[in-house]
């Protein structure tokens, strides 16, 4: 059974962490990607960790692989005029366009939506960067994840309330803009198969963060409160919620009590102290949250992290292990479902990927491949897809466009 | 763009932002509740501080543009309802638990419905009957072990994240469902897994230890490069800045700026934005850079961003196009001229007249627009409404159903 978005085209000239995550999704659900890219404009993922080893090299990186998995990639200059020309025919040839450069480069190219859409005005074009393409501070402006974050609100409320606050973990927003970018390209490839329309659409890195933050945004818009950074984790009004350190360096047990039964559960699971009366009611355990939480710490202090996880699910407490990337690689939750997959790469061996994030039960997805290497499918793209001869792409490589 | 979308969403933390976007992107949604009420609106914060099952304002947040009925799905008469309701539709979302868990195992859906099941875990896997709430899935995560400083514990966010992730990707996979079907005409289940989609914010964490690294360990508060503590946010005038200093080709440009700017403001000895950031890692191991270059970067950076205002730093970062952002709290967002002329706001009304500016177009078409089409349901509000129109009850019907408990 095909995949979804088998025999839909998508053309990606997007890089580091947004466009190539979404079209990442599109290439799972059965899309062919071909992802432009170019040695002389790596594509900055390249250089971001981890690499196989933890030795260098743009061809070593296997969170390229991650955002990249399934793709095709062409390496030419765009900025030559033959370059450009190629990316005009692909645009014939695909449905789907997604780029984030920088606001207003890629009209200085003659490569924006106007221009496309004159080529093919069936197609679906998607830019995203960290601002958008309107408003006031909108052309020029590049960003990354980590001002996403800053800009929509989350890293003001992550952090300790006597130190600057810390932010969540990485370019932030990078992880969450994709899923607006590709929800939205759906919705309007559903439209284009009833109407025939194209569509462009623009999507703010930070005001998809913002989404994300929505009850922290409506906090201060109805009430008047600004929301500010708590530090200690688990909801104020929610006890027992919180981390318990355990055995061993930074290791930690994530508990969730707060629920009445889940805390009858916890309770009956450690004994002890936490049978005393002041525990009784939610109001008793907020009061007293200091003692609550000392007794819980007292329990998992001397405690390896997973046995603890075992004991409180097999009691029916809501827990986890905070997961450290060791704990993530070998979790049977994630191997049961396959979603680490093994792949060989020519250059450096095996390595981890991550598999879809979701399951389809009838067409099901792509299977998970590695990423490209730069270029690795120029030629057959050109030839194959823009029916190029030998002696055109000769040619083409002479003069140094597929660069 | 989905107006010809039909969803029937069973409401739960995880499905709310599900059911929102597809509303957002034109579809008819409609919200199924138990008569208590779903356990979103038992989400703080509440309008006015005061708690109530029309006052989450987390519920208002993830709902408009849904309309609601209450139906008591653990009972004969609402699972008929159910059965009967989803025929007229396209999309059930749910959120269940390990297979065998929900409500809707026991109805018989058309082949042409496309079924979206949002779990805490994978539904057939070790962990199917974990017992699991968003605190415990997004520690599953693995983002909160590498959130923090590394001298206290791990932090999460305020807000909870995994039903955010899971409702996303359940609206991504129930597109992939609709698209599938806009071929052949057949429908299928979708599965999302909270914790996989909560992956997404953990970036390549779970990659590290396969590809032969050591595992990471929490940093980010303050990097330590060569010895000197890095921060990435800065005290500034009125707030916090972010500031990065980056290495390498590209990012170490960015330094390059970052420290011309510190230096023509005093802040800094002009030999410092003289040097090369750009390889000052490789410089640093050949033994010709200087790790107290970098401390007095820092410190140069800690003395301009106290001088400067939010405002000052942003204008600087674009003009200059640095690797700095304000820190934005809610009120900076709510007045950023940025996202208010771009169009980011819709007005919408929330509870007992209330109206605020929500942040509704998370993205901008050329031939389509997110809008408020209505606010978020009240208990049970559509239920007389869309019991008529859909199934043809009569007014006395939808009374029995009501005195039975059914609705």
């Amino acid at each position: 059974m095909a995949a979804p978005l088998e025999g839909v085209h998508v053309l990606d000239l997007s890089w580091v962490m947004v466009g190539p995550a979404s079209a990442r999704y599109l290439a799972d659900m059965g899309a062919d990607v071909i992802k432009v890219e170019s040695s002389k404009r790596l594509d900055p993922v390249r250089t971001l960790g981890p690499f196989k080893d933890g030795k260098f090299g743009p061809e070593r990186s296997v969170s390229y692989h991650n955002l990249n998995a399934g793709k095709r990639c062409i390496a030419i200059d765009i900025r030559r005029p033959e370059g450009r020309e190629i990316v005009l025919r692909l645009t014939d040839w695909a449905d789907v366009v997604l780029e984030s450069f920088t606001p207003g480069v890629l009209e200085t190219l003659h490569l924006g939506y106007a221009d496309l859409r004159n080529r093919n005005d069936r197609i679906i074009m998607a830019s995203t960067s960290l601002l958008g393409q309107t408003g006031p501070y909108a052309k020029g402006t590049s960003g990354v994840g980590t001002m996403g974050a800053a800009m929509s609100g989350a890293t003001y409320q992550i952090g300790w309330p006597d130190r600057e606050p810390t932010g969540p973990w990485g370019p932030w927003t990078d992880a969450v803009t994709p899923r607006f970018i590709v929800a939205s390209i759906l919705a309007a490839l559903h439209r284009r198969s009833r109407t025939g329309e194209g569509c462009y659409l623009d999507v703010a890195q930070a005001e998809a963060g913002i989404q994300f933050m929505m009850p922290a945004y409506y906090e201060y818009a109805a009430n008047g409160t600004i929301p500010e950074r708590r530090g200690i984790a688990g909801s104020p009004i929610q006890a027992p919620q919180g981390v318990y350190p355990c055995r061993g360096e930074d290791r930690w047990i994530a508990i969730d009590g707060s629920h009445p039964a889940h805390w009858d559960a916890l309770r009956g699971l450690i004994g002890g102290e936490l049978r005393e009366a002041k525990f009784d009611t939610i109001i008793g355990r907020l009061r007293n949250r200091a003692a609550l939480d000392e007794t819980i710490v007292s329990w998992t202090h001397e405690q390896e992290v997973g046995a603890i996880e075992h004991r409180l699910q097999a009691a029916g407490v809501p827990s986890h292990v905070v997961s450290r990337g060791g704990d993530l690689a070998r979790d049977a939750d994630l191997l049961e479902a396959g979603h680490l997959h093994k792949i060989n790469d020519p250059v450096f061996g095996d390595a981890d990927i991550e598999g879809p994030r979701f399951s389809l039960s009838r067409t099901g997805l792509h299977p998970t491949r590695r990423g490209p290497r730069i270029g690795e499918h120029t030629t057959e793209v050109l030839a194959a897809v823009l029916g190029m001869s030998q002696a055109e792409i000769a040619q083409l490589d002479n003069s140094g466009v597929l660069v | 763009m989905l107006d010809d979308a039909r969803v029937l969403e069973v409401s739960a933390p995880e499905t709310m932002l599900a059911g929102r976007m597809l509303a957002d992107l034109g579809a008819d949604v409609v919200v199924i509740e138990p008569p208590a009420g779903s356990p979103g609106r038992r989400l703080a914060p509440f309008l006015g501080d005061i708690p109530g099952i029309e006052r989450s304002l987390t519920w208002q947040a993830l709902n408009y543009n849904k309309r609601g009925v209450t139906i008591e799905l653990s009972s004969v008469d609402g699972k008929a309802l159910m059965r009967d309701l989803a025929t007229r539709f396209d999309v059930v979302i749910e959120a269940a638990g390990g297979v065998g868990r929900s409500p809707l195992d026991s109805i018989e859906f058309s082949p042409r419905t496309i079924r979206c099941t949002v779990a805490p875990f994978v539904r057939t896997g070790p962990k199917r009957e974990y017992a699991a709430t968003d605190f415990t899935v997004m520690a599953a995560s693995g983002a909160p072990a590498m959130t923090g400083d590394l001298d206290r514990p791990p932090l999460f966010f305020p807000v909870p994240q995994a039903m955010m992730e899971a409702g996303a990707d359940a609206a991504i996979a129930t597109l992939a469902g609709l698209i599938a079907r806009d071929r052949d005409g057949v429908g299928q289940r979708a599965g999302v897994s909270a914790r996989i989609a909560a992956m997404m914010s953990a970036f390549g964490l779970a990659l590290v230890p396969g590809s032969g690294n050591a595992d990471s360990k929490r940093t980010q508060g303050a990097m330590v490069v060569a010895g000197v503590q890095v921060p990435s946010v800065y005290e500034c005038a009125d707030g916090f800045a972010l500031i990065t200093i980056g290495f390498g080709p590209v990012f170490g440009q960015m330094t390059q700026r970052l420290a011309k700017w510190a230096a023509e403001e005093g802040r800094m000895d002009r030999r410092i934005a003289e040097t090369s950031w750009s390889s000052f890692v490789s410089d640093l191991m050949a033994g010709k850079a200087s790790p107290q270059d970098l401390q007095v970067l820092v410190d140069g950076l800690k003395s301009l961003a106290r001088s400067k205002s939010k405002a000052e730093i942003a204008e600087a970062s674009r003009r200059l196009g640095l690797l700095a952002a304000p820190v934005m709290n809610m009120k900076d967002v709510a007045d950023y001229e940025q996202y208010r002329e771009r169009g980011l706001f819709a007005r919408v009304s929330l509870n007992a007249g209330r109206e605020i500016d929500a942040p509704v177009r998370f993205a901008q078409f050329s031939n389509y627009s997110i809008e408020i089409k209505r606010p978020a349901p009240k208990l049970s509000e559509h239920s007389a409404e869309i019991f008529e129109a859909e199934l043809g009850l009569s007014k006395a019907e939808i009374q029995a159903l009501f005195v039975a408990g059914a609705i």
